[in-house]
């Protein structure tokens, strides 16, 4: 990161607006492409005001809520392409407040210009806009009202974060010595991380405090709040199964020898398939395949991997024309405190592939 | 139980003809204790040296770090059971040195997790025992020796040194005395203030090596136990040592066990401190509801407590038996505060959670032992082991000691993190 003592004049800025802020009209203009203009527009003005002598907003890019959405990455890219000719060290987009397109569109752009031109990109959202969802991982998004007349809030909050990130404090609050600030503190929704932070009182005395509150009837805070899951409904079975293709999954980390897709044995985020016929023939190899999961105890699975994902007994079936056709690959990943969003989240992206590939049921197993 | 723990504060360690303290300073005979330490004949050789904040030494293949303690009154008593013979830990008086400590390596161990420490630089920085002076052993395996057998020498090793020096300090004046007097059959008469008991998940199975567990207990290990009340003094007076292997916790740790301090400086005052109920992680569901209910009713119906705090050992299943006997307590009416903490820096916390009660309302974070660290080599010297010993990085990559940069979960960093509640960091979303 560059500070802004470090730079050769000002810091240079560029911001994202959509039609309507960017002063190219209403929602008859909202299909209208990419436009540049030179300084600030809008609500870049009072950026610009906030901002004073710290920065200059040398380009403003503009583009139609409907263009953006019709495809969103495309657009995103073809926005990076002209943010990238300005030497930008900060980007700015919105804030777009509760409005969905736009949301979107600037969650996309920060993404995009994050990625490629590795700069801190800020923009600013109402809680309920998608696209707080859809991009807090990959832009600071500050929390904003609902409507424009929280602007004057929206953009002080998206100055003052911009400014300490470009400034990063000498001492470093987090054990990692990163520079992250306080989303408490900057007003931004987390960024689906965490991060260890130094404090006043050890956790000793936090649990006895709060213990005692507790028991007094009187308030207390847990540091973390539990879970709520949603239910989900058990789908209709297959009509036929022993004309069904079926695959296996399993979060057992049984990988080909190598690791060549990096699975890690614990806190994993990846997944990956991996062909039946050279991993698991029926005659077993023990030099092809390995397990990475250090979360058990895998001496069953490394001795026999059918254990683990059941090929040979589902062979059997088809050979006898009970199941229909055993899909070719197997879906593995290895599931050892992976937290639930990302399980969610492997599930998800698992479930389109097997429908892509014409898949009608799977088994999963696990350990 | 009444404990008197004298302490006397180290500023300086030297070698010496006699080891001895005088104004401060301990004296250390480097060839009398080698000789005491090779009197086990499990152990070959051993490495002693003494190391010193700033200097440019990263000390790797860790096993534990040990407070030089050792018993004033009584004969035969130190860490019953590991050295000494086997009585029950915790009353009497105890000399304890401050601002020394014992840091015991085993270089030739296999184990994937092994912990280091550095003297200087960052590592020290992030460290609570960066800035303590140390002695250093790192011994060899005797001809013959079992690996695991070689372990809990050298485990046994660093007690005996921990001893041998409190012993050399005798007649140094006291700086300071500690009393932890704690009658806990007449707390039961009848106060208006709320009785607090601790739950002390002592060990976790799943991380055995070889599968043997490790020994930590009165010289024994506890795969088998079922949940056991114990006096805190027993735990602070060394009845109970860490594992053999540093994940957040080791003797050091134990010795100054900060929760069960803590409760002891509010006992009278806000609270009842009702005791100690410790148990081990289950590893199958059978022996999980043994060790949930059987905990959970001796904290309500033999210790008769109001409120427990529950404190847990490295890993998932540690995390996921804590609630179960959280739950447990919740149900007999026994409020509960629960330590955890996240095993990924990805998600939000509550995503990282591995339990889900209502009635588990109060969860007190610690640090995320966890969270990935990087630190450039500021060391120039190696103990106990080499530059080119492995240091663990999750990412599928061989990493050595020397290496320019490391990049290690923090666990893997004696004294940043400390799983009963002494470390002044708290997880949170970002």
């Amino acid at each position: 990161m560059v500070s802004m003592d470090e730079r050769e004049g000002q810091l240079k800025v560029v911001h994202y607006l959509n039609q309507f802020f960017g002063q190219l009209g209403g929602e008859d203009t909202a299909d209208v492409g990419f436009v540049v203009k030179d300084g600030p527009v809008g609500p870049g003005r009072a950026l610009q005001k906030a901002l004073g002598d710290e920065a200059e907003i040398v380009a403003t890019v503009i583009c139609g809520d409907n263009y953006f959405a019709k495809e969103p990455e495309g657009a995103a890219q073809e926005g990076v392409a002209l943010v990238a000719g300005y030497d930008a060290g900060l980007f700015f987009a919105g804030p777009a407040f509760q409005a969905g397109r736009y949301g979107v569109a600037c969650g996309a752009m920060c993404k995009a210009v994050g990625e490629a031109l590795h700069i801190p990109v800020i923009t600013g959202m109402f809680e309920e806009n998608p696209g707080v969802e859809m991009y807090r991982r990959n832009a600071f998004i500050c929390k904003t009202g609902e409507s424009a007349r929280g602007m004057t809030d929206a953009v002080n909050c998206m100055v003052k974060l911009g400014i300490r990130l470009m400034t990063p404090p000498a001492q470093a609050e987090l054990v990692s010595r990163e520079n992250i600030p306080s989303p408490e503190e900057y007003g931004y929704f987390p960024r689906l991380i965490n991060r260890n932070v130094y404090t006043d009182k050890t956790v000793a005395e936090r649990s006895v405090d709060k213990l005692l509150a507790k028991l007094r009837g009187e308030p207390f805070d847990t540091e973390v709040q539990l879970p709520t899951f949603e239910r989900i409904a058990i789908p209709p079975a297959i009509k036929d199964v022993s004309k069904a293709e079926i695959a296996f999954v399993s979060d057992g980390g049984l990988v080909p020898a190598g690791n060549p897709d990096g699975l890690s044995g614990r806190g994993n985020l990846r997944w990956a398939t991996y062909e039946i016929d050279t991993f698991l023939p029926e005659k077993i190899d023990s030099s092809v395949y390995e397990v990475v999961h250090t979360g058990y105890f895998p001496v069953e699975v490394i001795a026999n991997p059918n254990r683990l994902v059941p090929v040979d007994a589902m062979r059997d079936l088809v050979k006898s024309g009970q199941a229909g056709r055993l899909h070719r690959t197997f879906f593995s990943t290895s599931g050892n405190a992976t937290v639930a969003r990302r399980c969610a989240e492997m599930g998800v992206e698992m479930g389109a592939e097997m429908k892509k590939r014409g898949v009608e049921a799977a088994i999963l197993t696990s350990t | 139980m009444r404990l008197e723990i004298e302490c006397i504060d180290i500023d300086d360690l030297q070698p010496g003809p006699k080891t001895r303290a005088e104004e401060h300073v301990l004296y250390v005979d480097l060839k009398e204790l080698e000789e005491l330490i090779l009197r086990d004949s499990r152990l070959a050789t051993v490495d002693i040296r003494l190391v010193y904040p700033e200097d440019k030494v990263r000390i790797v293949n860790l096993m534990d770090v040990v407070q030089p303690r050792c018993k004033v009154d009584k004969v035969d008593a130190d860490f019953p059971g590991f050295v000494g013979k086997m009585q029950i830990a915790g009353s009497g008086r105890t000399r304890s040195l401050r601002g020394v400590g014992v840091l015991v390596a085993d270089p030739q161990t296999t184990r994937k997790y092994s912990a280091f420490l550095d003297m200087s630089g960052q590592g020290a920085e992030m460290s609570v025992y960066g800035c303590l002076r140390h002695v250093v052993l790192a011994p060899t395996r005797a001809e013959g020796t079992e690996e695991r057998d070689f372990e809990d020498a050298v485990k046994i090793a660093g007690l005996k040194t921990a001893v041998y020096l409190a012993r050399g300090a005798e007649g140094h004046p006291v700086d300071h005395t500690e009393v932890f007097d704690l009658d806990i059959p007449s707390q039961r008469a009848k106060s208006d203030l709320p009785r607090v008991a601790y739950y002390y998940q002592l060990y976790s199975p799943q991380h055995d090596h070889k599968g043997i567990s490790d020994a930590c207990y009165y010289g024994t290990d506890v795969r088998h136990f079922t949940p056991t009340i114990l006096h805190p003094n027993e735990v602070l007076d060394g009845g109970v040592v860490g594992a053999h292997t540093i994940r957040s916790l080791d003797t050091y740790t134990v010795q100054n066990h900060a929760l069960i301090r803590e409760l002891y400086k509010r006992n009278g005052k806000d609270l009842i401190f009702a005791g100690v109920v410790a148990g081990v992680v289950a590893l199958d569901p059978a022996a999980k509801a043994r060790q949930s209910t059987m905990a959970a009713s001796l904290v309500k119906n033999v210790l008769g407590a109001d409120g427990v705090i529950l404190s847990k050992v490295h890993g998932g299943m540690p995390h996921v038996d804590l609630g179960l006997i959280a739950d447990e307590c919740e149900k007999l009416g026994v409020k509960t505060a629960v330590f955890a903490h996240p095993l990924v820096s990805a998600g939000t916390l509550t995503d990282g959670l591995l339990f889900n009660s209502e009635a588990l309302n109060l969860i007190v974070m610690m640090g995320g032992v966890l969270e990935r660290a990087k630190i450039p080599l500021d060391a120039e010297r190696f103990l106990g082991g080499t530059a080119d010993t492995h240091i663990y990085c999750p990412d599928p990559i061989i990493q050595r000691a020397g290496d320019p940069m490391v990049d290690f979960e923090e666990f893997l960093l004696a004294g940043v993190h400390d799983h009963l509640g002494g470390s002044r960091i708290i997880v949170k979303d970002y």
